[in-house]
């Protein structure tokens, strides 16, 4: 990316020069998909009839585990009148840990966009865009559309492009890797069907703006204490369209902080006897807390190998993305 | 062993506003696991980030190394181990880590213009490296090369010799060489000796000819430089890499001066198979009136004793003279000269002329003659009251020639005479071009004891420093070494244009004179193995460290193991010794039965006399110089006569 003469040639043709950084382009914080509790969600006991909490034992992490997570960073770069233009990078990794306990890149994509809605742009705008070289992606908007419309319809194209890049390299993992080995996904199992069926994956859940649970089933999940889980339930329907067993796991107390400090949300695929799995699983996933993945603001729910897959992710992120193009101060002196 | 520059680069510059690259200095990592250290040569090939850094290559040695994890604080650790070191092992995954090392520009290709370091990759650094880096190709690879192999650089597994230049090292560019460190494990003697076999084996014919001078100034460090040491198969292919061939010293020559009687020598090489091969060394009169200052303190040499000295050296010594009372005299020894003074003494008295002798008061010739005097008694051995001088071959020294000076057991004072005179001759030989060899290098340990950095200036101290100033363009170098550099006086050090540490003191390395090392240097040599050296040499810009194989004599405890000194011998076995090593027709009975009856001194006289003229018929010559047998007569009572009042203590 660091070749922007196709840049000069987008504000040449007319594009009103602009820096303007989505505040999740910064990182990732939360899912949006989690956000959205209209979704209908079903859920069954399965291992049993009620909600229970059961004591969780550290257990040894099994060897060769992979960690899939990935990152977007977005920002609009101009306008076309009042429509905006933005500059997305994606990219997902699967890092694998080694028996030196360190983790290797096992697998790696990125994707560099263009997201405008190019339909309502100018032909000569248009134009330079298809010159940039660079992979473009429009947006249907039509001309009455709002630009903070447009802007959360570009959000959402960032986030469905990381999401595939994501599902894309998963996919891709569990079907190439030794089939005992393990796959922690960053996020819901449920998006892809192959991973939701696959029986050595996990994923784990960090944000808790779905709701699916409720009354003194919700009481009780929120309020587990640390080291403790609930039994697991079965989660149908959704974003993830896919049955997965779900639990939550507290890795960290709660009390004196905050509800959900340290609790994650766990999804693994169905299984006809959830109850001896869960407590390895989650015997395995508390051990993980260590070493700590601060100083990440999201450290008690974080899992530090997902945080070394960001950080790897980060690393090999163009540089000049997230720089502004221009202060955001007023110009002096015109 | 490799010895081509492996291309698989080892490491990465990278540069931060607050660490970045600049024209002598840069940054870069490594895996975790990497073979350098603290001292390893690197090169950086461009092109870096930006297309004018092109073709740039930069060498420089690692000074520095940080490691670090994507710990943000401590107590993360602590919290995600839940206090338990134990746990904290067992954690599945292990962090993210950081080799970070920091090495200092040892030189740029193209030197102009001078620019921060490209971002590239980093190498090892091969033989061919090694070699631009120190900048040794000048004198390495040309039509007269003057390079000396002083060691290996030794760095994951790459070994590459390192040279110095003879220029640089024996004038007259630069001179002299200190090295400093621990007694016992910075091996300094060891790498002395070493470097003197490689100076002997690859001093370019083209600079001429070259010997050493050594001092053995304790114990039996250098007294078996003629005999193989045990080398093992590193040091032979250590010898290899470096192209010296191993083996003693070829033309070594011992000197020791004799123990009180005279007759026995005062060194540890004194074995059956090895004391012949030490000579004598024993100065008279007038070996040693020119050194006065070096045998008087300063409150003895006012100007008035200088002036009485120097009025005996001018008029007296090897003339004839007469004494102003009818006295005729020729002062070749201190037994001439105390004839002289009994003369003047007792003339004066007589005369009644009162204090003054040819302007001399007679109390600074009462001064002079008590301290000369005390030179033979304190120096016994060495300086003789009669008899002629044994001394080295000044005019005859051959060309990587070893002369080794025994002075271990002699009296500090002693010590003090033999340095300043060696060294003042051979300066004097070589101001004239008159030695036999164009160049001289003159090794002494305990150089703090010679040229402390504080105290009172010395002859000794002055000499030093004349050297260190001035040797290089007489081809007179200095080999000083010492245990802590700082107590040396920094104009010697500080002219020394090669300087190599051994391990080295803590204490010392926090003295000021080490502040430009870096911390890590500093550790590095402070544990510094054996046969393990640091080396600064003005062709270097950095300090570089080499190893080098041990010295392929014999080290002074195991020789005295293996020759183990012999006892003293009586008065006439040592004489018959001396005169078999002499001449070996001469058989021992025979000289026992010519000194029988004969006194102590006129035998050792004699016996000087030989080992001066050297005769084909060594026992002829010795029975000669003897003379005749005088018998002995009882002595006879002497009738005392009472003074007249109590005789004035002697002042002086």
């Amino acid at each position: 990316m660091n070749d922007r003469g196709w840049l000069d040639d987008l504000y040449a043709s007319g594009v009103t020069p602009a820096s303007f950084l989505p505040d999740a382009s910064l990182g990732r914080q939360h899912d949006p998909d989690d956000e959205t509790a209209a979704v209908a969600v079903e859920v069954d006991m399965v291992e049993h009839d009620d909600l229970r909490v059961h004591a969780v034992a550290l257990q040894p992490a099994p060897a060769g585990v992979s960690f899939l997570d990935g990152i977007q960073q977005w920002k609009v770069i101009g306008y076309d009148g009042v429509q905006p233009i933005a500059l997305a990078y994606v990219a997902a990794a699967v890092r694998r840990r080694g028996s030196d306990r360190r983790l290797a890149t096992a697998a790696w994509a990125a994707r560099t966009l263009l997201i405008a809605p190019t339909q309502v742009l100018g032909d000569e705008r248009r134009g330079a865009l298809e010159a940039a070289g660079l992979e473009t992606v429009p947006v249907e908007v039509d001309a009455a559309t709002q630009p903070a419309q447009v802007l959360e319809l570009l959000r959402r194209e960032v986030h469905r492009a990381r999401a595939g890049l994501e599902r894309k390299l998963g996919e891709q993992a569990v079907a190439t890797r030794d089939a005992q080995a393990w796959l922690v996904v960053d996020g819901q199992l449920a998006v892809s069907a192959a991973l939701a069926k696959h029986p050595r994956a996990v994923g784990v859940i960090k944000s808790h703006g779905a709701q699916f649970l409720s009354g003194r089933h919700l009481e009780r999940a929120l309020t587990i204490p640390a080291e403790h889980r609930t039994s697991v339930f079965r989660v149908r329907g959704g974003h993830g369209r896919s049955e997965v067993d779900s639990w939550y796991l507290r890795l960290w107390p709660w009390e004196g902080r905050d509800l959900h400090y340290g609790l994650i949300r766990l999804e693994a695929a169905r299984n006809p006897d959830p109850g001896t799995r869960a407590p390895e699983l989650s015997g395995w996933l508390l051990a993980e807390r260590a070493p700590l993945a601060a100083p990440d603001a999201r450290f008690d729910r974080l899992l530090y190998p997902i945080h070394d897959v960001e950080a790897y992710l980060r690393s090999r992120a163009p540089r000049d993305l997230l720089v502004p193009l221009a202060s955001r101060l007023p110009q002096t002196g015109t | 062993m490799i010895r081509k520059n492996d291309e698989t680069p080892i490491g990465r510059v990278v540069a931060t506003e607050l660490k970045p690259a600049t024209p002598h200095q840069f940054h870069f990592w490594t895996a975790t696991d990497t073979s350098i250290g603290i001292g390893a040569i690197v090169k950086v090939t461009g092109p870096g980030s930006r297309a004018p850094e092109s073709g740039r290559t930069v060498y420089g040695v690692v000074t520095d190394g940080f490691a670090y994890s994507d710990l943000a604080t401590p107590l993360h650790d602590v919290i995600g181990a839940e206090g338990d070191p134990a746990m904290a092992a067992e954690r599945p995954t292990a962090r993210s880590e950081i080799r970070l090392w920091t090495a200092a520009v040892l030189r740029q290709i193209p030197e102009e213009p001078l620019q921060p370091v490209p971002l590239g990759a980093v190498h090892v650094a091969g033989d061919a490296d090694v070699a631009a880096a120190l900048r040794m190709d000048g004198y390495l690879n040309t039509a007269q090369p003057t390079a000396i192999p002083v060691g290996l650089y030794e760095s994951g597994g790459l070994e590459a010799p390192v040279y110095l230049d003879a220029d640089f090292l024996l004038g007259p560019e630069a001179a002299h060489l200190n090295i400093s460190g621990m007694s016992g494990l910075a091996t300094k003697t060891s790498a002395v000796e070493f470097l003197l076999s490689s100076i002997f084996q690859h001093y370019p014919a083209h600079r001429g000819s070259v010997a050493a001078v050594c001092f053995n100034v304790k114990g039996p460090d250098l007294l078996f430089l003629d005999q193989a040491g045990t080398l093992d198969d590193a040091d032979r292919r250590r010898y290899a890499r470096l192209g010296i061939e191993p083996g003693p010293f070829e033309r070594v020559h011992y000197f020791a001066p004799f123990k009180s009687d005279g007759v026995n020598l005062n060194t540890l090489r004194t074995h059956a198979e090895l004391a012949r091969t030490v000579e004598p060394l024993v100065w008279g009169l007038i070996e040693v009136l020119d050194f006065a200052e070096v045998l008087l303190n300063r409150d003895d040499i006012d100007a008035k004793a200088d002036a009485f000295i120097d009025f005996l050296s001018d008029r007296v010594v090897r003339r004839e003279f007469e004494d102003g009372f009818g006295g005729e005299h020729r002062v070749e020894t201190f037994a001439d000269l105390e004839r002289l003074f009994r003369s003047i003494f007792d003339g004066l008295e007589m005369a009644g002329r009162g204090d003054i002798w040819r302007t001399h008061h007679i109390a600074t010739i009462r001064k002079v003659r008590n301290r000369l005097g005390n030179v033979s008694t304190r120096c016994k051995g060495l300086v003789t009251d009669d008899g002629p001088a044994s001394d080295l071959p000044w005019g005859r020294f051959e060309d990587r020639g070893v002369y080794v000076i025994d002075v271990a057991n002699v009296d500090p004072l002693g010590q003090d005479l033999v340095f300043a005179r060696v060294v003042s001759k051979l300066r004097e030989h070589l101001e004239r071009r008159d030695l036999g060899v164009d160049a001289v290098v003159v090794f002494v340990d305990e150089l703090n004891k010679y040229a402390p950095a504080d105290g009172a200036d010395t002859y000794v101290k002055k000499m030093l420093l004349d050297i260190s100033e001035r040797g290089r363009y007489l081809g007179l170098v200095l080999f000083g070494a010492e245990q802590f550099r700082s107590q040396v006086h920094r104009r010697v050090v500080g002219n020394a244009g090669t300087q190599v540490f051994g391990r080295m003191d803590s204490d010392e390395l926090a003295t000021p004179g080490y502040q430009v090392l870096s911390p890590a240097t500093k550790i590095k040599l402070a544990t510094l193995p054996v046969g393990e050296l640091m080396v600064r040499h003005p062709h270097f810009t950095q300090p570089i460290f080499v190893r080098f194989p041990r010295p392929s004599v014999l080290r002074g405890r195991d020789g005295v193991e293996r020759f183990p000194p012999a006892a003293d011998l009586p008065f006439a076995d040592a004489v018959g010794l001396q005169m078999v090593r002499l001449d070996p027709r001469v058989r021992t009975n025979q000289v026992k039965d010519l000194i029988t009856g004969h006194d102590e001194v006129d035998v050792r006289r004699a016996l000087a006399a030989v080992r001066r003229e050297r005769p084909t018929d060594a026992l002829a010559t010795f029975r000669k110089r003897l003379g005749v047998r005088v018998g002995s007569e009882p002595a006879r009572e002497r009738s005392s006569v009472q003074p007249l009042g109590p005789i004035a203590e002697e002042p002086y």
